[in-house]
């Protein structure tokens, strides 16, 4: 027999509010995403506003923008290096936390308030960019993927987070591996890591999510034309017909640039989009649990 | 004896073909670094086996690098500005003119007087003393200026087929101006039974050069001489916003405002909206760019959708004291600076040879085109095509454009390059269309030269005074501040105190040393 809690009309009023306001912020998020997919899908001779477009039945789509971006020699090369930046920066980053998160964590570590100190100075004070594109090229990093991700591969933000979630898992694990012999290092990869998966997801997605969009340091450091990632061949697209307008012809062929403009939009989020539903579950899970101390 | 003469001879004339080739191999290579700024960014570079690339080895004895400046002008200055503050410039690089200022107070640019006389082919169609002012400071020349993009390129246009219809004739006045527009709004032009279309089109498009109510509208403010940010003459330099026949101008656009002749979406519309609009047949009168509006694939929507529409091109109306103008246009050139690191290390002589070279008939169709054949042909005319070339390689496609990219370092808005950018073609009722038709009308119509003040320093404040000045001009002619003398000089005077009288009095110094002002 199953019971139901009968609702009142101010219940009943509330769970119309509740629906309709949600509704409304689905909305907000959607119509944007919407629009841009169907103006990705828009055929060359395509004659009405950008509403127009949107209500377009999908067998008038035209995949001619697809088509031509991911045929194009450019787009292929910019995602291999947005791809290759993503993962290599990914693991670069945690292998430089993690470790430092966990020494922060540890309470008895000798000169654990100075290393503290030094952790935060770069985080309250920017050194700039002529430093940083100084240390960049004396490290001959320039013309180098590394020279993306690398000087972003501590983020003190992100090692703060770390550092509470190790200090929240019990102390006792920690000491009972301590009193067996096992060394710190033996503690971190052998104790630790394994019960850090939600945190080591949340903050590796922290950091891909910010190797994939990052524009700057690509634009500063990369000249050749071979390693430059998507968000710099993406800004050019962007660009393009402002720029091009006298130009004939995008550098795409028939696909008009608005379509072409949308859809590499798009495609560019795509491994974010596809990323964030797998690693969702581990993401409050992962931030939350440091999140009472600081 | 004799065998002994040639046994010598053959000896000879091995060893000069042995040490001919260990000079070759020992010939060693100036490295050169350039950046440059790209045709179609997002195209790509050049391939690795790109043609220019041995000739520049073979011939011209360079190890050529290249890379794409950012598309954005302010990344390029970001990236320039890097490079210059880590002494780790390239060679030869493209510079807008205010970084360029800084660098030349800095010392990292060089002085490039002496490389004039090594490039006799770029002195043909590239280099004049106009070009060598543009770059000159103390009387020495600090880069090298390239002729800009396509001047006057923009002008009003008619949809002739309306006038037509209804019996009018091409207005000449602002006062027929306002008819015409009249007659389009409420006398059915396209015929369809609908009261759905208006006679004048525009949306807001901002430079520096053209604020206020931006680009669209200067036919109009022209017709009262206040085209443009900056009147640019001696007698009267100042904002063109602060003169009196501003405020006639902005009431006549007031007028067109409260007539509803105006397509009243204007102050929200973006640019795509906009030639989605004129496609759709919503307006008669516009100022639109020659391609956007004329080249095949822009042109065939409307052509699609109205086959017998035309748009004729316009002259910019005459307003009350007989002055009219489409806009202002300024001389623009694109400056290459050759590093002081480039200088020092003796590769001068180098760069100009590349660049002279890229000057040559040979190096100007490379550069511009490609290879005979393989990326163009010549027509019967003589004029470069893209037809008769493999579709994957022809200049025009994606693949082909990737050899073109330097083409903005050779092409001087020739007829052989607009010809062959700009081909023309039939509309669906069969008469001859193409950008070329409006183009070559536009240029002869009446504008205003504005050249130096696109050089004008923004004032300390600009996002502000910027803000102020086009969102209370708007406000005037949308109605939501009574346009009144009184109200507008009080306008005027804020606008002073937040900066704009002294930002005049700076720019006419500017202006005055620069020797800009007419």
């Amino acid at each position: 027999m199953t019971s139901t809690i009968k609702l009142t009309r101010s219940d009943r009023v509330f769970h119309i509010f509740i629906d309709a306001a949600l509704a409304l912020i689905l909305a907000l998020l959607i119509i944007p995403i919407w629009s841009t997919l169907t103006l990705s899908f828009q055929p060359n001779d395509f004659i009405g506003s950008a509403l127009d477009g949107m209500i377009l039945p999908p067998w008038k789509w035209s995949t001619a923008a697809y088509k031509a971006l991911l045929g194009h020699r450019s787009f292929l090369s910019a995602a291999g290096n947005s791809f290759r930046i993503f993962f290599e920066g990914v693991i670069t980053a945690l292998f430089f936390t993690v470790p430092l998160a966990y020494a922060l964590s540890i309470k008895t570590l000798p000169g654990r308030k100075l290393l503290y100190g030094i952790v935060l100075v770069p985080y309250l004070f920017n050194p700039g960019l002529v430093p940083n594109y100084l240390l960049v090229t004396k490290l001959s990093l320039t013309n180098t993927l590394a020279a993306v991700f690398l000087p972003g591969a501590v983020s003190v933000y992100n090692t703060l987070i770390m550092k509470s979630f190790f200090e929240e898992l019990p102390e006792e694990l920690k000491e009972s591996a301590r009193i067996d012999g096992a060394s710190e290092l033996t503690v971190l990869l052998k104790i630790i890591l394994p019960l850090s998966k939600p945190i080591l997801l949340t903050i590796g997605l922290y950091y891909g999510v910010h190797f994939w969009n990052d524009f700057f340091n690509a634009m500063l450091y990369i000249n050749d034309a071979k390693l430059q990632p998507l968000p710099i061949l993406l800004r050019n697209i962007l660009l393009s017909s402002g720029m091009n307008e006298y130009v004939e012809a995008n550098a795409f062929g028939e696909a008009p640039i608005y379509a072409i403009k949308a859809a590499s939009v798009f495609l560019a989020a795509i491994p974010m989009l596809v990323a964030y539903p797998f690693i969702q579950r581990y993401f409050v899970k992962g931030t939350m649990l440091g999140s009472i101390k600081g | 004896m004799k065998r002994i003469v040639k046994a010598g001879m053959i000896v000879l004339f091995m060893l000069v073909v042995i040490a001919s080739a260990f000079g070759q191999g020992t010939k060693k290579l100036v490295p050169i670094e350039l950046w440059y700024g790209a045709a179609i960014t997002e195209a790509g570079p050049p391939p690795d086996d790109w043609v220019f690339y041995k000739i520049a080895r073979e011939q011209l004895g360079i190890d050529l690098k290249l890379m794409a400046e950012p598309s954005n002008e302010n990344d390029q200055d970001v990236k320039i500005l890097a490079a210059a503050a880590a002494n780790q410039l390239p060679d030869i690089f493209m510079v807008r003119r205010e970084p360029w200022q800084i660098l030349i107070k800095q010392g990292l640019v060089a002085e490039v007087d002496d490389m004039y006389p090594l490039m006799p082919h770029r002195a043909e169609h590239w280099f004049n003393q106009d070009s060598r002012n543009y770059t000159t400071i103390n009387g020495k020349s600090y880069g090298l200026a390239f002729p800009g993009s396509l001047q006057k390129n923009e002008g009003l246009v008619i949809r002739k087929d309306w006038l037509d219809k209804l019996g009018l004739k091409m207005p000449t006045t602002l006062d027929e101006f306002f008819d015409v527009c009249y007659a389009f709004t409420y006398n059915d032009p396209d015929g369809n039974g609908k009261n759905d279309t208006y006679g004048f089109g525009a949306f807001v498009e901002y430079f520096d050069q053209e604020m206020y109510l931006g680009r669209r509208f200067d036919p109009i403010m022209g017709a009262f001489g206040v085209a443009g940010t900056w009147n640019m003459t001696k007698h009267d330099f100042g904002l063109n916003v602060k003169k009196p026949e501003y405020y006639e101008a902005l009431q006549f656009v007031k007028k067109m405002i409260d007539a509803k002749v105006i397509d009243p979406d204007w102050p929200s519309l973006k640019k795509d909206d906009f030639r989605a609009a004129w496609k759709q047949g919503k307006f008669g009168i516009m100022r639109e760019q020659f391609a956007a509006l004329a080249a095949a694939a822009n042109y065939a929507p409307f052509d699609k959708n109205f086959p017998n529409g035309e748009w004729a091109a316009l002259p910019p109306p005459k307003g009350p004291s007989g002055k009219s103008s489409v806009g202002v246009y300024d001389m623009n050139y694109r400056i290459y600076a050759v590093s002081t690191k480039a200088a020092k290390a003796g590769k001068k002589e180098a760069i100009a040879r590349l660049l002279d070279y890229m000057a040559t008939d040979e190096g100007y169709k490379l550069i511009g085109w490609g290879i005979e054949g393989v990326n163009y042909s010549i027509d019967a005319n003589g004029n470069i095509s893209d037809k008769g070339v493999p579709e994957d390689t022809k200049f025009s496609s994606p693949k082909g454009q990737t050899v073109t990219q330097l083409r903005n370092m050779v092409f001087y808005n020739s007829e052989m390059e607009l010809i062959s950018r700009y081909p023309y073609f039939k509309t669906a009722n069969g008469r001859t269309m193409g950008p070329l038709l409006y183009l070559k009308t536009f240029q002869s119509f009446p504008w205003t030269n504005v050249t130096g003040s696109g050089t004008i320093k923004p004032h300390p404040n600009n996002a502000d005074l910027k803000r102020y000045i086009n969102q209370g001009v708007q406000e005037f002619v949308l109605g939501k501040r009574p346009l009144t003398k009184e109200n507008f000089a009080a306008f005027v005077a804020q606008m002073d105190k937040l900066g704009a009288a002294e930002w005049e009095k700076t720019a006419r110094r500017e202006m005055e040393e620069a020797g800009y002002l007419q």
